[in-house]
């Protein structure tokens, strides 16, 4: 919610802070996003490192243990001598950490907009293109998020799919801020997965169908991968 | 390397079957095997009739399990974690009542967070949630582990009525006095490979027994003696080992001047340790005798 505090108190200064030189310029541009126009605001602050916490603890921390842990515990053993097959308990976790995904998604868009009409500027959001905000917000972390549990399903303790989880995460996020500090290496964003979560070009109706694509495919190939190699593992008994 | 070579075993419907093997034998090895949790690299296994590889999911449906050294979730009570892993396996929980009233465990303590539980009291609870919805089949990873006396004797005495229901018990153990007091049959398994099968009357019938003779006199020659080995005869004593049928011995040894005999059967601890004991035993000529197996 606080988006449109910060573009409303903030923009002239910022704006003005731009054109003092191009290295301001360059640091007022963090990352994909701005304070020059609300939807732009609404990508800096889903790209703050403070919303990257939130977001991250969930979608990396939970699923990168989700099944490692319960492997370190001992308790998947107990689990899995229910009935129930490894596909199915993989998709009953991945649906119970998605589901928390696609709620904070909605939940950060929803603050956002309600933000934004109590401070008298939203008429910048386009609420019909808000649903793909959403959507494109889901699958970026569904990505993060499908690549933990990827990892979890990988390891029998959890600490290395937690730093795999999390070097995954911290370098698409360095290739994103790179690339937007340092003009030279500009073409580093189109590595990071962050690049393709542009809420301010949706939110301007300009909706990229490709960043779409690239999200979509980077959250469903760790599925694929989790489907075929969590039934296939071997469970041997826990040290 | 592999962890299990040329096992083959076939439990009877409604037997008590004990997996004996000392630590790293392979006997957790081969209940994993069956339940799905490791695939076997070679050669095949049917539980209830049932591929353990394709169709592990309705094994586990059928069977109650019970792991090596149980880890349950510490935050849940044990009423709880009753309740969860009773809603997973899909079948009503109706011996719970009854097992948690056998192995004292009362509403109180089910009340409690796992986490303030003994070994024993997890232990209880890993045997109710393995047994609460009346498996077919239980597997038992060493079961009495962590049981005091008292509570080995109340878990004994399930199990018998689990045989006495027509359920089959497949358990691990390297308590060979539980296995002699519970078991039909019995599996030895050592580094991978299945050692041996017995009935485990049978292999009480025919294990060694201490035998100690006094004669008033001399004692007789040794020769005579039937089925007697490594005699050692102290004057009018004679001590040895009997290997042959105890009836035909006595036959042969009643006389007036018989004294005293004492027969003392070897525990079943020794007879295993033979099996155990031995690093270059081979496992074929020491599962000879597991005709049917």
């Amino acid at each position: 919610m606080l988006g449109p505090v910060f573009y409303t108190a903030f923009s002239d200064v910022v704006g003005q802070l731009a054109q003092s030189g191009p290295l301001m310029e360059r640091l007022t541009n963090f990352g994909s996003g701005s304070l020059f126009n609300l939807p732009d605001a609404f990508t800096l602050g889903m790209q703050h490192p403070l919303a990257l916490a939130m977001v991250g603890v969930f979608a990396v921390g939970a699923t990168s243990t989700a099944v490692a842990g319960e492997r370190q515990r001992g308790t998947l053993e107990i689990l899995l001598a229910r009935p129930i097959s490894r596909v199915g308990l993989y998709a009953s976790i991945a649906v119970a950490l998605m589901v928390p995904v696609l709620l904070v998604m909605s939940a950060i868009m929803g603050g956002f907009a309600l933000s934004a009409a109590l401070l008298g500027v939203a008429d910048e959001l386009e609420p019909a293109q808000m649903p793909l905000v959403v959507l494109n917000g889901f699958l970026l972390w569904a990505a993060f998020a499908t690549f933990g549990l990827a990892a979890s399903v990988t390891f029998d303790r959890a600490a290395p799919a937690i730093a795999l989880s999390l070097a995954y995460l911290i370098v698409n996020y360095f290739l994103e801020i790179l690339g937007s500090l340092w003009t030279e290496v500009a073409w580093s964003q189109e590595y990071s997965l962050f690049h393709h979560f542009q809420p301010g070009d949706i939110l301007r109706g300009d909706a990229a169908p490709l960043d779409f694509v690239i999200v979509g495919l980077a959250a469903l190939i760790p599925v694929v991968y989790a489907v075929i190699v969590f039934p296939r593992r071997d469970l041997a008994a826990p040290a | 390397m592999p962890a299990l070579t040329d096992l083959t075993l076939d439990v009877k419907p409604g037997e008590i079957f004990g997996f004996l093997g000392p630590n790293g034998a392979g006997k957790s090895t081969t209940i994993r095997t069956l339940l799905g949790f490791l695939h076997p690299t070679s050669g095949a296994a049917t539980v209830l009739g049932r591929d353990v590889e394709s169709e592990s999911v309705d094994i586990r449906r059928l069977t109650g399990y019970l792991p090596g050294g149980i880890a349950l979730y510490d935050s849940l009570t044990g009423e709880g974690a009753l309740d969860y892993l009773g809603d997973l396996q899909g079948r009503e929980p109706h011996r719970r009542a009854e097992l948690c009233e056998r192995l004292e465990l009362s509403t109180a303590v089910l009340k409690r967070r796992v986490r303030d539980y003994s070994h024993g009291m997890r232990q209880k609870i890993g045997v109710v949630q393995a047994l609460q919805h009346d498996p077919e089949l239980a597997i038992l990873d060493e079961p009495s582990e962590g049981l005091d006396p008292l509570m080995q004797q109340a878990f004994y005495r399930i199990l018998d009525d689990l045989r006495s229901q027509g359920r089959t018990v497949f358990f691990s153990s390297h308590i060979l006095s539980e296995v002699e007091r519970l078991c039909d049959r019995v599996a030895i398994i050592r580094a991978g490979h299945l050692m041996a099968i017995h009935d485990v009357t049978e292999l009480l019938a025919r294990r060694r027994r201490r035998v100690m003779i006094r004669w008033r006199g001399g004692a007789p020659d040794p020769a005579s003696l039937p089925g007697l080995e490594d005699v050692q005869v102290h004057g009018n004593r004679v001590h040895g080992t009997l290997t042959g049928a105890v009836a035909e011995f006595v036959r042969a040894i009643a006389s007036p001047s018989l004294e005293d005999l004492t027969i003392e059967p070897a525990s079943l601890e020794e007879v295993f340790l033979e099996y155990y004991a031995d690093p270059d035993a081979s496992p074929e000529a020491a599962a000879r005798p597991a005709a049917g197996s």
